[in-house]
C-alpha cells in the first residue's frame, strides 16, 4: 500500500463523516415524513373533550357532518313516522282526552330530525313560556337528551346539579342540537356513553355497560334517549331533584316496568276526569326493538337508521339518521333482495294491522275515562273506584308503551301486538266494572260521549285555553329565546378552537 | 486475516475509533426505532401505514369485508413458506422504503408483476373451492381459460379496495382504529367519577 498512515487515517475520518452524515440525513428524513403523515389526513382542528359545537367536529369529519346536517330535511313522511312535522293531536284528537291534565294534551308533534332538537323544544307548548330563570312548568331534566351541551354541563357542575332547577335556568347553556359529542369520544371517535341514566340503568340490572360489544354500542348510544324513563324526585340524598331514571330494574317488558312503577307507587300525573293515577310511557323504542327479530339477529339501530354509504373511494356511516323507508337501498336491501315497494308494503302492513288494535284500545280508554268521570259525578267512593282506576292506569300504560315506541309495530310486531292485546283486555275489564258500578249508582244507560272530533273541541272539552298558551309562547319566543341564544353566542365566541396545521406553530 | 488486521487501527487510534463506531451503530439503532422497524416483522396492517402513502389502501380495506379475514400480508405477501414470505417482504419493503425516502412514489400506486403473482396466488389460496368448481367447467365456456389466464380482479374490481382509491377520494379520512381494537371503556372517566360521587348520598 502506497498510502501513508496519515493519509489513511484522514480517509477513514472522512468516510466516517460521510456515513454518519448520511445516516443523520436518513433519520431526519424519516422524522420529516413521520410528521407529514401525522398531518396528511388529519384534523383541521383540535377537538377538546366536551366540545359541544357540531360544526367544530364537522371541520374534521365533513362527510359525517354534512350527512348529519341532512337531518334537517323534513320532506319524508311514512305511514306513521318520517322527518315531517305532524300534529298528532290534530290527526287523532282522542289523545287529548287520554292525556288530559298532562303536557301532551297541549301540544304533541311527530318529532322532526335531530337537527331540530333544541328548536322544537323551544317551540312546544309543553315547555310553557318561562319569563326568566326559575319560571316555567318544566324542570331542567327536560334538556337531558337534547344537546351535547348536557354532558359538558354535567362534567362542569355535576349530574344532580344539572337536573336541579327549572328548564329555563339552563336555557342559555343548552343551545347546540343533538350531535357528535353525544355519541363519540373526542380523541378516538369511538362510540361512548355520555348520559348517566343509561349507565345507572345497567348498574340497576347488575350489568356493566363497558362489557358491551361494538355492535351493541351501535344501538346503546341511541338507547341513551330512545327509551322509557321517569323523573325520580325521591332518590335518597337528592330529594326534590327530578333525577332521570330508566325503570329497567325488573326488566324491559311492559309488565316489568309497570310492576316497577306500581312498587314505588309512582305516577306521572292524575287524570282530571277519571282521577286515575296515570303513567306516561315516553318512547320505549330500544326496549321494544330488543324483543324483535332484527335485534335477535344482531342488527343494530345504526345498521338501518344510519346505513353505510359510499362516496368516491370512501365508505362511511351515513349520519343522516332517518326512517330506513326513505333509504331502502342502503338499509333493508343490503340483506333483503326484494323490491323496494314490496319491502315498504311489508312494513306498512304490519303497522296498519297493529294500529287497528291500538285504535280499538284507545277508544276503550277514552270511554273508560269518561265513564269513570260519570261514576264520580254520581257519587262513587274511593273504594268502589280503586280497582277500576288501577285497570285504567295499566291499560293506558300498555297502550302508551306500544304507541310511544314509534317504530315498535315494525321493530317487534308480535310483542307490540301482545302488549296491546293485554291492554284491550284490561280496559274491557275496567269498563265491565264501570258498567256494574254505574248500574249500582242508578245509571242504566250508555254514558254520553262528548264531541271530540277535532283537536280544538277535544282541548276545549278538557278545559285547555290554547289561545292563551300560544300567546304566552309567542312572548317567550320573542323575548327569552333570543336572549338565551345571544348569551350562548357570546360564551362560545370566547372558546377558541385550536387549529391543527403544519404551517402554524 | 490480513484485511482484518488492516482494519484494526493502531493502538493510539483505537479509543476514538471505537467511540465513532459506537456512534454509527447508535445512530443505526436510533433509525431502526424511529422508523418503527420492528413492526415490519409482524402482520399488523397498521405497519403498512407507518408512512402515509398506503392510507387510502388501508382505509378502503378497513371498510371492506376482507377486514375480518385477511390482513395486508395475507394477500400481498406469498404465504407458501416462511422463507419466501420474509424474502418477498424484505424485497418489497426495502424497495418501498427506498422509493419513499427518495420521494419517487407515484400518484397512482400499481402492483408490479411479482406482486400480481403473489396476490393472485393468495386469492386462490383462500377461495380454492370457488375457483375450481368442477361443475362450472362443464357448462361455462372458457371456464378453465378464464380462471387460469386472468386475474380475479379483472372482474372483482371492487375487492377489497374499491375502484376509487386515490388520495383525493379518500382524503379527509383519519386513519381509523381497527374495530377489534376499539376501546372498551364506553363511559368516559369524568362521567364514571361523577356517577360514583353522585351515588353516595
Amino acid at each position: 500500500m502506497a498510502v501513508s498512515v496519515k493519509t489513511r487515517n484522514w480517509l477513514l475520518f472522512i468516510a466516517t463523516v460521510v456515513v454518519v452524515f448520511l445516516l443523520g440525513m436518513l433519520a431526519s428524513s424519516i422524522m420529516d415524513r413521520k410528521a407529514e403523515s401525522r398531518f396528511a389526513y388529519q384534523p383541521q382542528v383540535d377537538i377538546g373533550e366536551g366540545e359541544p359545537r357540531n360544526e367544530v367536529w364537522g371541520e374534521n369529519f365533513p362527510r359525517q357532518y354534512q350527512s348529519y346536517l341532512r337531518t334537517a330535511d323534513t320532506a319524508f313522511a311514512s305511514y306513521q313516522g318520517g322527518g315531517n312535522l305532524r300534529d298528532m293531536l290534530e290527526e287523532d284528537p282522542r289523545l287529548v282526552v287520554l292525556w288530559a291534565g298532562y303536557g301532551f294534551s297541549k301540544d304533541y308533534n311527530q318529532g322532526r330530525g335531530h337537527y331540530y332538537a333544541i328548536e322544537d323544544l323551544h317551540n312546544t307548548l309543553r315547555t310553557g313560556a318561562p319569563t326568566g330563570p326559575g319560571t316555567g312548568p318544566m324542570p331542567s331534566t327536560c334538556w337531558t337528551c337534547k344537546s351535547p351541551d348536557v354532558p359538558r354541563l354535567m362534567n362542569e357542575i355535576g349530574i344532580a346539579e344539572f337536573y336541579e332547577g327549572k328548564w329555563a335556568d339552563k336555557g342559555p347553556e343548552v343551545v347546540n342540537y343533538i350531535g357528535c359529542a353525544d355519541c363519540h369520544d373526542a380523541k378516538t371517535m369511538s362510540l361512548r356513553i355520555s348520559r348517566p341514566a343509561l349507565v345507572e340503568a345497567f348498574e340497576s340490572m347488575g350489568k356493566d355497560i363497558n362489557q358491551a360489544t361494538h355492535q351493541e354500542m351501535r344501538s346503546l348510544v341511541c338507547a341513551q334517549c330512545h327509551v322509557e324513563y321517569y323523573f325520580n324526585k325521591n332518590l335518597p340524598g337528592k330529594e326534590g331533584t327530578p333525577y332521570l331514571v330508566f325503570p329497567w330494574k325488573n326488566g324491559h317488558s311492559a309488565e316489568d316496568m309497570e310492576k316497577y312503577y306500581d312498587d314505588i307507587a309512582f305516577s306521572d300525573w292524575t287524570h282530571p276526569i277519571s282521577k286515575a293515577r296515570m303513567l306516561k310511557a315516553q318512547h320505549p323504542g330500544y326496549e321494544v326493538y330488543m324483543t324483535g327479530v332484527h335485534a335477535k339477529r344482531g342488527v343494530s339501530c345504526a345498521d338501518c337508521h344510519m346505513p353505510y354509504r359510499t362516496e368516491g373511494g370512501q365508505k362511511f356511516t351515513d349520519h343522516h339518521i332517518q326512517s330506513p323507508l326513505n333509504n331502502v337501498a342502503n338499509s333493508c336491501q343490503v340483506c333483503h333482495r326484494e323490491e323496494t315497494q314490496d319491502l315498504v308494503s311489508d312494513v306498512y302492513e304490519r303497522q296498519k294491522k297493529f294500529k287497528s288494535n291500538l285504535l280499538a284500545l284507545e277508544d276503550l280508554l277514552v270511554r273508560a275515562h269518561i265513564e269513570a268521570g260519570k261514576a264520580w259525578e254520581l257519587g262513587a267512593t274511593d273504594e268502589q273506584m280503586d280497582a277500576i282506576l288501577t285497570d285504567i292506569r295499566h291499560a293506558q300504560w300498555r297502550w302508551d308503551y306500544t304507541a310511544a315506541s314509534h317504530g315498535g309495530s315494525f321493530h317487534s310486531p308480535v310483542e307490540s301486538g301482545r302488549v296491546v292485546g293485554t291492554g284491550i283486555n284490561i280496559a274491557q275489564e275496567a269498563r265491565i266494572k264501570l258498567t256494574r258500578l254505574l248500574a249500582e249508582l242508578g245509571w242504566g244507560q250508555p254514558v254520553p260521549y262528548p264531541d271530540i272530533s277535532t283537536k280544538e273541541k277535544a282541548q276545549a272539552f278538557v278545559g285547555l285555553d290554547i289561545a292563551k298558551l300560544e300567546a304566552e309562547k309567542e312572548e317567550f319566543k320573542k323575548n327569552i329565546v333570543p336572549q338565551w341564544l345571544e348569551e350562548a353566542r357570546k360564551r362560545e365566541a370566547s372558546q377558541t378552537v385550536k387549529k391543527v396545521s403544519l404551517n402554524q406553530p | 486475516m490480513s484485511l482484518l488486521k488492516k482494519l484494526i487501527p493502531p493502538q493510539n487510534w483505537q479509543v476514538p475509533v471505537v467511540i465513532l463506531c459506537g456512534a454509527i451503530f447508535g445512530l443505526g439503532f436510533f433509525i431502526l426505532r424511529l422508523s418503527n422497524a420492528a413492526s415490519y416483522l409482524g402482520d399488523d396492517p397498521r405497519a403498512c401505514i407507518n408512512c402515509h402513502v398506503m392510507t387510502p389502501q388501508y382505509i378502503t380495506w378497513e371498510h371492506s369485508s376482507h377486514r375480518e379475514v385477511a390482513t395486508c400480508n395475507d394477500c400481498h405477501v406469498p404465504q407458501d413458506n416462511v422463507v419466501n414470505k420474509y424474502y418477498f417482504k424484505a424485497k418489497d419493503g426495502l424497495y418501498h422504503a427506498t422509493i419513499f425516502t427518495l420521494r419517487l412514489e407515484p400518484q397512482a400506486i400499481k402492483m408490479k408483476p411479482a406482486s400480481i403473482q403473489a396476490v393472485q396466488n393468495n386469492c386462490i389460496r383462500c377461495h380454492f373451492p370457488q375457483v375450481t368448481d368442477a361443475k362450472m367447467a362443464g357448462w361455462v365456456d372458457n371456464h378453465l381459460a378464464n380462471r387460469t389466464e386472468r386475474t380475479c380482479w379483472e372482474c372483482h374490481r371492487h375487492t377489497p379496495h374499491g375502484r376509487v382509491r386515490s388520495l383525493s377520494a379518500t382524503g379527509f379520512q383519519i386513519e381509523p382504529l381497527p374495530v377489534r381494537e376499539q376501546q372498551h371503556i364506553f363511559v368516559p372517566e369524568w362521567l364514571e367519577k361523577a356517577i360514583k360521587e353522585n351515588s353516595q348520598p
